[in-house]
């Protein structure tokens, strides 16, 4: 007869997480890209405040920071980690595979957090926008709403391609269609049509709950429907990346 | 720490896999397989390619369901009480790595916590000293070389003292030194009672380590006895006599007899 004794959940999360940021940390040049692109915009947009308003540009910018940690970011790695069997390392030791995924996406929401708050720093040195400490509140917790939208678009992606080659490659081409689209279409500048898409696309939905986080006053019933739009889109792409997804990339 | 679970398996046996049945898709991968592990034993699980080693292993760690079958681990089912079976082994695996950025010492603290096992730098340190990796403590994994990373995992498969340790062909791509170096390492656990379950393409090596081996071929175990019975049994086997080369037969013998010449992909 034998004993065996488990660690509680708390401390193989809490493991997990430590070896988890330390891996971002050495990995920082490719996290500072993913802040320094939506930085670049934000800056280079600066003519637009006064036209559209800071809410607008700051929430732009916003998104595509979250389009990038979601897509780029989370994909890539669980991706690598997947093809060179890290994952299957962690799954034969008693950790169960919800605390090694969560330890994953706290490490991410880490970064929607850091990047919105460099964006809102960013937007207030440079562009002079300034928002209501309520604004910058629901701002923040907004964008992580958001964020969990391009996280669960990355887990569909993985849960897809197994390649880590190919979902590099899937993912920019994602990102950038995203950004294009998604910016130029909200512009108008490619026809009425795409930007009605636009508006109810993941970008458009969640752009637009961010902007409205951020004024509160301009929070209507349109801001209620995209936040509905974006938890479902949020829903649906978690329950098909959860189900396609395979821990083993053989 | 959670409750510890006594398990209600009175047997000494550290594992027992009993009619065992993988499935991929309509394929059957392993047929009807049982054997069991016993402390302090090196037990052998020997095959050809696509025999069904892999699949047999990967069932035992819960990285795949079985089909059909049961498993327990110093007593635990691996489908009842997944998280204390896989407590209760150590696995090295051969496509399985660590996060290339984590150094040395890092990895072995992830672990460490993982198994609930507190250790402190210094006792840290005696074991890296131990594995001539002290030097290399603060040295990712990405930068050691493949003999190392061999080293750190063994490390970490036994860093809980677990009942039983899985070996996927451990030596595979190592210096002879380093061979030598491990199977030191594997003959030092069976000395202290651990039962290790290893596969691996070498007969020599298998022949001379291994207490009892299982030969599986096309998801059956065909054979199961120590080395020297396998050989005495088959003996005046036509297929192994032809397989013999050099007049005397070894195991490598009996292995070809049993499973064919024909090479599989």
């Amino acid at each position: 007869m034998s004993t065996t004794t488990l660690p509680s959940t708390y401390t193989v999360f809490s493991h997990l997480l430590r070896a988890d940021l330390t891996t971002q940390w050495r990995n920082r040049r490719a996290s500072l890209l993913v802040v320094l692109v939506p930085t670049i915009i934000l800056i280079s947009w600066k003519g637009l405040v006064p036209k559209f308003g800071g809410a607008f540009v700051l929430s732009n910018c916003i998104t595509v920071g979250l389009t990038a940690i979601g897509l780029m970011g989370y994909s890539n790695t669980v991706a690598r980690d997947r093809d060179k069997g890290i994952f299957q390392r962690l799954r034969v030791a008693p950790a169960s595979n919800w605390t090694i995924m969560a330890s994953r996406l706290t490490v991410q929401l880490m970064m929607i957090v850091i990047t919105t708050l460099v964006l809102f720093l960013v937007g207030y040195k440079f562009d002079g926008i300034t928002i209501s400490a309520g604004g910058y509140f629901g701002g923040l917790l907004i964008a992580i709403v958001g964020g969990a939208v391009y996280l669960s678009l990355g887990q569909v992606i993985v849960g897809l391609i197994k390649n880590p080659e190919t979902v590099n490659v899937t993912t920019r081409l994602v990102y950038f269609a995203f950004i294009m689209i998604g910016m130029f279409g909200e512009l108008g500048v490619l026809g009425k049509e795409v930007g009605d898409a636009v508006k109810w696309s993941p970008y458009g939905t969640v752009k637009h709950i961010v902007s409205a986080a951020l004024t509160p006053s301009t929070w209507n019933e349109h801001s209620w429907m995209a936040l509905l739009v974006t938890l479902g889109y949020t829903f649906v792409f978690a329950f098909l990346g959860i189900k396609w997804f395979r821990w083993n990339s053989r | 720490m959670n409750d510890p679970i006594t398990n209600t398996n009175h047997t000494s046996l550290v594992l027992e896999v009993e009619g065992l049945n993988v499935y991929y898709g309509a394929f059957q991968a392993v047929r009807n397989v049982s054997f069991n592990v016993r402390p302090g034993e090196i037990f052998g699980l020997l095959g050809p390619n696509g025999a069904g080693k892999t699949s047999t292993l990967s069932a035992v760690e819960g990285l795949l369901k079985p089909h059909s079958g049961t498993i327990r681990v110093a007593g635990y089912s691996t489908r009842e009480q997944p998280l204390y079976a896989r407590a209760s082994m150590g696995v090295q695996l051969q496509a399985t790595s660590f996060q290339p950025e984590l150094t040395v010492s890092e990895i072995i603290r992830l672990y460490a916590g993982i198994y609930g096992v507190s250790l402190s730098k210094e006792r840290i340190d005696g074991i890296l000293s131990n594995i001539k990796l002290l030097d290399a403590a603060n040295k990712r994994y990405g930068q050691l070389s493949g003999g190392q990373q061999q080293r750190v995992s063994l490390l970490i498969a036994t860093i809980h003292e677990p009942r039983l340790l899985l070996m996927d062909e451990p030596t595979t791509g190592l210096d002879p030194q380093s061979r030598r170096q491990l199977w030191e390492r594997i003959e030092a656990m069976r000395e202290k009672g651990h039962g290790i379950l290893l596969t691996t393409h070498s007969m020599e090596e298998a022949e001379s380590v291994c207490d009892r081996i299982a030969i599986i071929d096309h998801g059956t175990i065909i054979a199961i006895d120590t080395p020297q019975a396998l050989i005495d049994t088959n003996r005046g086997n036509p297929e192994v006599i032809r397989a013999s080369r050099k007049g005397k037969i070894t195991l490598e013998d009996v292995f070809i007899g049993l499973t064919g010449t024909e090479i599989r992909s």
